[in-house]
């Protein structure tokens, strides 16, 4: 890992601190991995192996419904985490997809050396809080949005707090995620200010 | 009749649902794993190298077919069953617990395993056999997700009665080994 992977790394754990021994130590357990467009990082039926920070490009986390269509949960992109949490965490098998959208760089750990970081660095479990805490306002506010606005208000919405680089990725689905469809993100994009 | 849409992702995790079913039933006793529930049926090992057989007759067209196959983009690449091959598919495709439309295997699917005495390392390698054959087969699913699949035809291992594109193809061997799961869990029920 190069020092300019490593600084936005360890920009994502502000609340940990290291003795020179330590950082020497966590920077070691981060393996760096490169996907292709179109890769499937984690296959549902298959049991997610990391806990991913990306460096570079964007992901979709989705399932599949009862037609074998994709419904998209979240995205991932570089500066955030990614990765299949509660099959890594529960070592069961996914039942969602984690698909490269864009070509990606990440950075992994496994399940034994994330464990042992919390052991190893009390400091982490000050992270897991706002971390988990984020995660979980972030679920709220979303299911929120998806049951209190119109496509509109949600597309306005949504189209304000998202990353440049997730408004290049194919419509179909940003559409998905925002519970509508293309047809209908599609007229929205060409119609609403925002 | 409906429309049946075939997703190479649908595929695969059905794909690793089975392998993983077949990785655990690799770690049962021997004698589960031979035990035949009657004698003119089969046991689990015979089914396992069945369907190794079975992906066997079709490895080498797939292949072919995918290095023939023009590229494509995972959006624009969606296939739907044709209506005598939507027939065929559905013919294996398990109801819940229940098979249907039972069915003969002709000759050269049938495994050739002898019933006595089979030894844990001959059992090893049957299940080997079949990991390193799906492994093909969902590589070959992965890779179809960017080919063109619309091209080109192969003729069935049943015959020329029988054409398919890729993704029909793979959806029939994943409903036949669906179908076959539960022919095991079947068997697993009556030694318990």
């Amino acid at each position: 890992m190069d020092d300019q992977a490593y600084g936005l790394l360890k920009s994502f754990f502000p609340q940990v601190r290291f003795t020179a021994e330590q950082e020497s130590r966590f920077r070691g357990v981060w393996t760096e991995k490169c996907f292709d467009r179109y890769a499937l990082i984690t296959e549902a039926g298959n049991t997610e192996r990391y806990f991913y920070f990306v460096l570079e490009g964007v992901q979709a986390l989705y399932i599949l419904n009862d037609r074998g269509e994709k419904v998209v949960l979240g995205f991932s992109y570089a500066g955030s985490p990614s990765g299949v949490f509660d099959s890594f965490v529960s070592r069961q098998a996914s039942s969602t997809f984690l698909e490269a959208l864009k070509p990606s760089r990440m950075l992994a750990i496994n399940l034994g050396d994330y464990l042992a970081l919390f052991e190893l660095f009390p400091d982490f479990h000050a992270w897991g809080h706002l971390f988990f805490r984020n995660v979980l306002f972030g679920r709220l506010s979303r299911e929120v949005e998806l049951l209190t606005l119109s496509a509109e208000e949600r597309y306005v919405a949504f189209m304000q707090r998202c990353p440049k680089e997730l408004k290049a990725i194919p419509q179909k689905y940003l559409a998905s995620y925002l519970n509508m469809k293309p047809e209908t993100f599609s007229r929205l994009r060409s119609s609403v200010r925002y | 009749m409906a429309t049946l849409v075939l997703h190479p992702e649908n595929q695969i995790q059905r794909l690793n649902v089975l392998v993983n079913k077949v990785e655990n039933l690799q770690a049962m006793h021997p004698h589960i794993l031979t035990t035949p529930p009657s004698p003119k049926a089969w046991s689990i090992v015979e089914i396992i190298a069945h369907l190794s057989i079975s992906y066997g007759h079709y490895r080498d067209k797939v292949e072919r077919t995918l290095a023939q196959s023009p590229t494509a983009t995972p959006e624009s690449n969606v296939v739907s069953a044709r209506l005598w091959q939507k027939f065929v598919i559905e013919g294996q495709r398990p109801k819940g617990n229940r098979r249907r439309w039972k069915m003969k295997t002709l000759k050269k699917f049938e495994p050739l395993l002898p019933r006595e005495n089979l030894s844990r390392q001959k059992l090893d390698e049957v299940f080997a056999t079949f990991k390193t054959l799906h492994e093909h087969l969902k590589q070959s699913i992965l890779a179809s997700r960017q080919r063109d699949m619309s091209r080109i035809k192969i003729t069935s291992a049943i015959g020329p009665i029988v054409n398919f594109y890729l993704p029909e193809c793979f959806e029939f061997l994943l409903c036949h080994a669906e179908r076959h799961m539960v022919q095991i869990q079947e068997i697993l029920d009556s030694q318990s």
